[in-house]
């Protein structure tokens, strides 16, 4: 028998790598289990599969921070009394065989509540939660999440809520006729999905017109699609994808000379974008031609002064993470989910109910009226029923004004998302 | 061969057919038939959580897979870079039925069996399709052709709204004789599914080797002209072989649809068919025992440094994603590895300590 030296040798060091890697989460879990069995308190798992490595770890990786930091901070300040969550973390690399196997393992642990992330594993996963009547929480927006589903809850408005938003907010500043707007989007569900719901408020009466839906691939260059929109006397585009290629698109209107200096500025483009597209991380990949971007969310942001900004602050610096990731909209996205999730949890101990999926589904849906719920993250309450899952309903426009974010109006609901239901 | 099969210690082949036994001493055969009633007793002995359950589900719809691709790449000869898609073709035709019919259709849930069947067909009609450009091209150019249909198959899947532009196109759950396979019961019933076909497969295969077609696939892998010469038709031989492949495919992407309940695009990219030639490169190209070396290695490799990113990326600064890359960064040393020390794959260990074991305690 001949196996090669050098080789054995090389394996044998990988092996003992991994090995060691696996020692020490075992021994983590060790001490774990030993804190577990020496508390008297009930400890409640939730679940939370994302990418923290992989695709769209930039906005995982804070969004992870925000959840940990929140529990942490709740468990800290006994916002449950003696009892405790854990959140177990887990990263799926933005891969939905990946989320699977992690919610499976999840409920093998004994979650009650889960978190997701992305826009595909909530699709794929979606009879999975009907079956197991479980709570859930995803990071993506998609209007397409709540159909056909009882189980799922938006932390906020929807993609389509918010460039339906967007969309009024340009009929209603435009000067002249109907404004002729582009839709620059995401090639995947996600992307793909408020374009549907626009075109539907435009036929409902929105005065604007769709003169092209872009699906942008991982183009480098949008010179002639930019040139194709300015022949076609496109005036505004509105983007929802992530941040990079809508800072590709900036940086490129910049070096053409058609981003407009200021709003409906007459043979240039205004761009506009949901959700994911803007925050910090635009400003630092687009520099000087995010400037003038507008932006729509409903949180609030740490650069203007709120309650809400104060408390994320401290809650980050009390768990040593870095400026970038404090003032990241992300964190703030990961604090809100991790805020709903506890405050459920928190409502059902009050009411002496047995912390279960099944009550805590029902605190979610009685989380109306008189009973909403008002975190300081947020520009208005989260409201749920059995008929609503989106929690925010109001959302705000940030404009990108000398390198900074700053809001343009005070929070709103659009008018023909209520319309269109 | 010596008198006695069960202790022989050496070749002693008197003629073709005795070299051709699927086990050449009754210890490999016993050995075997014990190691596949322990894969059948064990989930009944052992009590397993649905997640291990997944993970070992999802390698032997690798292992099915992997055959496939052994046969066309490894027996055959023809480098395919489109394996993920011809998964793919297996798993969208459930979905395609699902759609027409409803996820509901009696056909999706109690005939199950069949539809697995079909897809299997239909990777196959695919896989002659594709197979055809191999009559005339070989080596890199045959490698582009496959390419090229992965990139057609991706681009189909993620633009027709037929096929929900790439997300998930649901599937109900399965009928067996005792009524619907509940929840609880989901993976365990995919388990034994799967596991017999992964049988069947090997056999299959281990049959197909020892007749004339597939020694025809070998032949034409080593030498296609002398093929020719020899009266054998390397064309047809190329296409049936990519033909077979594309079945085996097919069958493991309705295995992965059902297993998954839905059918979605991201699961046959370009990144799936490359992770399957290097599972069939791990595990040992032109071995049948490769194929089901190979996704277990790289399946378990997977595993572990999903563990290990998930575990760095704590101490790791977040700003430069270095756990991102601890898994590609590994994937491909194991490879260029395996490529420059060991070449023939784990099916060469296996066969070295099979050697040993049946030489000792003999050294030669």
């Amino acid at each position: 028998m001949k196996f090669k030296a050098p080789f054995i040798i090389i394996l044998s060091t990988i092996l003992s790598l991994f090995l060691l890697a696996g020692c020490g989460q075992k021994q983590e879990s060790g001490q774990e289990q030993g804190q577990r069995s020496a508390a008297k308190a009930h400890t409640y798992k939730i679940g939370l599969s994302l990418a923290i490595t992989g695709s769209t770890s930039d906005a995982g990786n804070p969004y992870s921070k925000g959840v940990e930091d929140y529990i942490n901070y709740a468990n800290e300040m006994k916002f449950l009394g003696d009892d405790k969550i854990k959140c177990m973390i887990r990263d799926d690399q933005y891969k939905n065989d990946v989320t699977k196997r992690n919610f499976e393992d999840f409920l093998s642990a004994g979650i009650i509540f889960y978190l997701n992330y992305s826009t595909g594993s909530t699709l794929a996963l979606k009879r999975d939660f009907e079956e197991e009547r479980i709570p859930v929480i995803p990071a993506s927006f998609h209007a397409g999440n709540l159909i056909d589903s009882n189980y799922i809850f938006l932390p906020i408005v929807s993609y389509s809520s918010q460039a339906i938003g967007l969309s009024e907010y340009i009929v209603n500043n435009h000067k002249g006729v109907n404004p002729k707007t582009a839709m620059f989007i995401h090639p995947s569900a996600f992307g793909r999905g408020p374009v549907e719901d626009v075109k539907k408020a435009v036929a409902a009466g929105l005065t604007m017109d769709i003169i092209e839906v872009v699906e942008h691939g991982r183009d480098l260059d949008n010179t002639a699609m930019l040139k194709r929109l300015i022949s076609k006397k496109v005036q505004y585009v509105i983007c929802n994808t992530v941040q990079s290629p809508v800072a590709t698109l900036l940086n490129d209107a910049q070096r053409l000379g058609i981003s407009a200096d200021e709003f409906g500025q007459e043979d240039k483009i205004t761009f506009f974008g949901v959700h994911y597209t803007g925050g910090n991380d635009l400003i630092a990949l687009a520099g000087t031609s995010a400037e003038n971007f507008f932006w729509t969310t409903s949180y609030r942001l740490t650069n203007e002064e709120s309650a809400g900004a104060s408390a994320q602050l401290e809650i980050a610096q009390k768990y040593g993470r870095d400026s970038k990731t404090a003032n990241s909209h992300n964190y703030t996205n990961g604090i809100m989910a991790a805020q709903i999730a506890v405050e459920t949890i928190r409502r059902a101990k009050a009411k002496g109910l047995e912390i279960n999926r099944s009550n805590l589904y029902n605190e979610l849906t009685a989380m109306n009226g008189f009973n909403a719920y008002y975190p300081l993250t947020t520009v208005g309450p989260v409201t749920f029923s059995s008929q609503d899952h989106a929690g925010v309903d109001t959302q705000i426009i940030y404009q990108v004004q000398n390198g900074v974010f700053r809001s343009i109006c005070n929070p709103f609901e659009s008018t023909y998302t209520g319309k269109l239901k | 061969m010596s008198v006695n099969r069960w202790l022989a210690t050496g070749n002693f082949y008197e003629s073709y057919k005795q070299e051709q036994r699927i086990f050449s001493t009754h210890c490999e055969r016993a050995v075997f038939i014990v190691f596949i009633v322990a894969l059948f007793l064990w989930p009944l002995l052992i009590k397993t959580s649905n997640t291990a359950l997944l993970v070992l589900d999802e390698i032997m719809i690798a292992i099915i897979a992997i055959i496939g691709l052994n046969l066309v790449t490894g027996f055959a000869g023809l480098i395919s870079i489109g394996h993920a898609a011809f998964v793919g073709i297996g798993a969208y035709t459930l979905a395609a039925t699902s759609r027409v019919l409803g996820d509901q259709h009696v056909l999706l849930t109690h005939a199950w069996p069949l539809m697995i069947f079909l897809s299997g067909t239909a990777g196959a009609v695919f896989g002659a399709f594709v197979g055809l450009p191999a009559i005339r091209l070989k080596h890199l150019y045959l490698a582009i052709a496959t390419l090229s249909f992965q990139m057609i198959f991706q681009w189909t899947i993620n633009f027709m709204s037929f096929f929900n532009q790439g997300q998930t196109i649901p599937i109900a759950r399965v009928y067996c004789f005792t009524g619907m396979v509940s929840r609880k019961d989901h993976y365990l019933f995919w388990y034994y599914t799967i596991l017999i076909i992964v049988v069947v497969c090997g056999f299959c295969v281990r049959n197909l080797l020892r007749t004339r077609y597939g020694r025809c696939l070998v032949a034409v892998r080593d030498n296609d002209r002398a093929a020719d010469a020899m009266g054998m038709h390397p064309g047809l031989t190329k296409v049936y072989a990519f033909s077979l492949s594309g079945f085996f495919a097919g069958i493991a992407g309705a295995l992965h649809a059902y297993l998954y309940r839905g059918a979605g695009l991201d699961s046959f990219t370009l990144h799936h068919s490359i992770t399957y030639l290097a599972m069939a490169i791990v595990g040992g190209l032109g071995t049948l025992a490769g194929s089901f070396f190979g996704p277990t290695a790289i399946k378990a490799l997977d595993l572990q440094v999903e563990q290990l990113s998930e575990w760095t990326s704590v101490f790791l600064p977040a700003a430069m994603n270095l756990a991102t890359a601890l898994k590609p960064l590994a994937f491909g040393l194991v490879i260029v590895l395996f490529l420059i020390f060991e070449p023939r794959g784990i099916a060469n260990w296996w066969r070295i300590i099979k050697s040993y074991i049946k030489l000792w305690p003999f050294k030669y």
